[in-house]
């Protein structure tokens, strides 16, 4: 199936009929921040945001998720509330890719052992039904860096179709089987004309080159388990507060806390999100802490994202989306960080 | 005066003179509204260092982070006047000693709090900041934007009293004296004005945004615990969720266990990343400790924080009714 064109007038149908078989999550405005909420109607959309305050990991991956509730009867996963499944419209390629990356973790997509595998529940039941509208990117921000890890601004990993804002239309490309037959559903599409493929290809190139050159990163998991005992990581984490705030607002950190509330002899236990930045993240029954300083948790962080996840799963933790970069009340810039390691050398002489 | 080169200049000598080992001061960050933390130790470093308005950070954090990571070195730090009264507090909590750390007082006439920034540029980026004084300009991908300075200043600016260090070693530039600043306490006031129900709905408004990042207590210089109630978990003091009847709890107990200590410089609000109004239940509980036990966190630096204090005078309603 090839690309199809819808004129945003007909946009608000176009939410009617995917909210009639799914729930629709898309990036909206809560406060003063943005996120990704669930919309019933075009006017919740916020499509000026590029990259929301908050990564929509949250929406398969919830901060806190109730796993079970136990009393003296047994114990009973709760009903769902929602039993539609789960589109989200407006998703950027650095957030779809990073479901793709999750998905590794938590939906065993990738090849292991079959006594290694392990497929989260919670996590297979929303995702796996899930349908996710991409959004390209026709203008980056100065934050945005997914051309260092091969993403791009109009990538379509992780997307079932990809779409771009074309003006006065949105011009959609299925990516998988399960986004063409979705599209093929519909009436308010109008094929598109050659034209707007121009257009698409147009933005996309226009996009591409107004990004950074991207940093050299093929040798940045050898080169950090290199430096793991070096002195740079004091440098490096110097200014870090160890707030999670750079954990919190990445679309790919996925560390949990499994924690037990009871009362009685009833209770529950809940998933909530956690982050390595903390101190009790770590911290041992018998009172050791193995990373009890801020230069190791802050080097726990970067060799989990570049060097530990591409060991296991063959790529890096990173999709390159800058929310780090913008959520970070010291302003340690992630991209800065790996500049540093990048040249570093063992004498301990920061090149450049 | 141009207050830069003056800092500049001020930490080279401190260096070169060997009077501290460290300079606290801020550089220009990777991002056009938000000021960086500098860490200098060597004179050649100090031309890094700035002072305008996006010098958000309160680096009197670093005292006491990773614990006593100073400790036996003589540290030297820029300050705005609720910096110093982080310094000061510090020093009376025991944290550093007055003759280790030498205090340079710059002239402030408030920060930039970002995001009411990115507020008024309705979503698109900003990548360039000029300051004009009364106005800022925020610039971006075709658009130029002229702000007036009240609109974007930090909320905890507007309600300053005290924007020049009270206790200092060097101050660059111009004093600005106690600023008048009546109408500082108004949101409260309003606040106040509500039903219960009301104020419990805005409240718990607030804290349903909290992602439990604790980015507010981590920027905070008077939260410095060995290890925060939070982050006990035998016995475990509060549930772990992001649910507000947790995040409400962990607000509301680090509120009171600044209360006569938090000296309102406004770097937990600015550093939310979910734009919750922390400073409001702060500010409350200042003006409660003003008005009864007549104490200003920080202010002076041979008094006694009010809380390890007690006046036989002192309005003991909480006990007595």
């Amino acid at each position: 199936m090839n690309m199809v064109r819808l004129d945003k007038q007909k946009f608000s149908n176009f939410i009617l009929e995917l909210s009639a078989e799914y729930t629709v999550f898309a990036p909206g405005k809560v406060g003063g921040k943005t996120e990704f909420v669930p919309i019933r109607s075009e006017d919740e959309i916020d499509f000026k945001t590029l990259v929301t305050d908050m990564s929509p990991k949250g929406i398969f991956f919830p901060s806190s998720e109730v796993l079970y509730e136990y009393d003296k009867q047994g114990i009973r996963v709760p009903e769902k509330e929602i039993g539609k499944p789960i589109a989200v419209w407006g998703m950027r390629g650095c957030d779809s890719r990073s479901l793709l990356m999750l998905n590794k973790v938590f939906g065993s997509a990738i090849q292991m052992p079959e006594d290694e595998k392990f497929q989260d529940p919670y996590w297979k039941e929303k995702y796996d039904s899930s349908l996710i509208f991409g959004s390209a990117c026709n203008t980056p921000l100065s934050t945005c860096f997914c051309n260092w890890f091969g993403g791009g601004p109009h990538s379509r990993e992780g997307m079932d179709v990809f779409v771009v804002d074309a003006g006065d239309s949105f011009l959609m490309e299925p990516v998988t089987g399960k986004g063409s037959n979705f599209l093929r559903e519909l009436t308010c599409f109008a094929d598109s004309t050659e034209k707007d493929e121009a257009v698409a290809k147009k933005l996309a190139s226009d996009a591409e080159s107004s990004m950074a050159a991207p940093m050299e990163v093929t040798d940045l998991g050898e080169r950090l388990n290199d430096l793991f005992e070096e002195a740079v990581w004091e440098e490096i984490s110097a200014k870090c507060i160890n707030c999670g705030a750079c954990t919190f607002s990445c679309p790919t950190c996925h560390c949990y806390d499994i924690q037990d509330e009871g009362k009685g002899s009833r209770g529950k236990r809940i998933r909530v999100w956690d982050s390595c930045m903390f101190p009790i993240f770590t911290m041992e029954a018998s009172g050791h802490n193995p990373r009890a300083l801020s230069s190791q948790r802050v080097r726990q962080r970067v060799m989990h994202k570049y060097s530990y996840f591409p060991e296991k799963y063959g790529e890096f933790l990173c999709t390159g989306c800058g929310r780090c970069v913008t959520a970070c009340p010291v302003n340690l810039d992630i991209r800065e960080v790996l500049k540093t390691i990048n040249a570093y050398n063992k004498q301990g002489i920061t090149n450049g | 005066m141009n207050t830069t080169n003056e800092l500049r200049k001020n930490i080279k000598s401190l260096i070169a003179e060997k009077k501290v080992d460290l300079f606290l001061g801020w550089e220009k960050g990777s991002l056009p509204l938000a000021a960086t933390p500098l860490f200098v130790t060597a004179e050649d470093q100090a031309d890094k260092a700035i002072f305008d308005v996006t010098c958000g950070n309160n680096l009197s954090i670093y005292f006491t982070k990773d614990k006593k990571q100073f400790e036996g070195r003589k540290v030297g730090i820029a300050v705005k006047g609720c910096d110093a009264r982080s310094v000061v507090l510090n020093i009376l909590e025991k944290q550093i000693k007055r003759e280790n750390v030498v205090i340079v007082g710059l002239p402030c006439n408030g920060v930039l709090d970002r995001k009411k920034v990115l507020a008024k540029t309705d979503g698109r980026e900003v990548l360039e900041l000029i300051d004009n004084g009364d106005t800022v300009i925020v610039k971006g991908n075709g658009f130029d934007l002229q702000l007036n300075r009240e609109e974007v200043l930090s909320s905890s600016c507007l309600a300053c009293i005290y924007p020049d260090a009270q206790e200092y070693d060097f101050f660059i530039g111009e004093a600005r004296g106690e600023v008048p600043n009546e109408g500082r306490l108004k949101e409260i006031e309003e606040f106040q004005t509500l039903s219960s129900l009301e104020r419990w709905e805005q409240t718990r408004a607030e804290y349903e945004k909290c992602i439990r990042c604790y980015a507010c207590r981590n920027v905070c210089p008077s939260c410095y615990c060995n290890v925060c109630f939070v982050d006990q978990n035998d016995p475990r003091w509060i549930g772990g969720t992001s649910e507000y009847t947790d995040t409400l709890i962990f607000h509301v107990i680090r509120n009171l266990h600044v209360a006569g200590r938090c000296v309102e410089c406004g770097a937990c609000q600015r550093a939310c990343p979910m734009d919750i109004n922390l400073l409001m239940l702060n500010r409350k509980v200042a003006m409660e400790v003003k008005d009864r036990f007549g104490d200003i966190a920080g202010l002076d630096i041979n008094g006694k924080p009010a809380m390890s204090d007690f006046k036989e005078d002192e309005k003991q309603k909480f006990i007595m009714g």
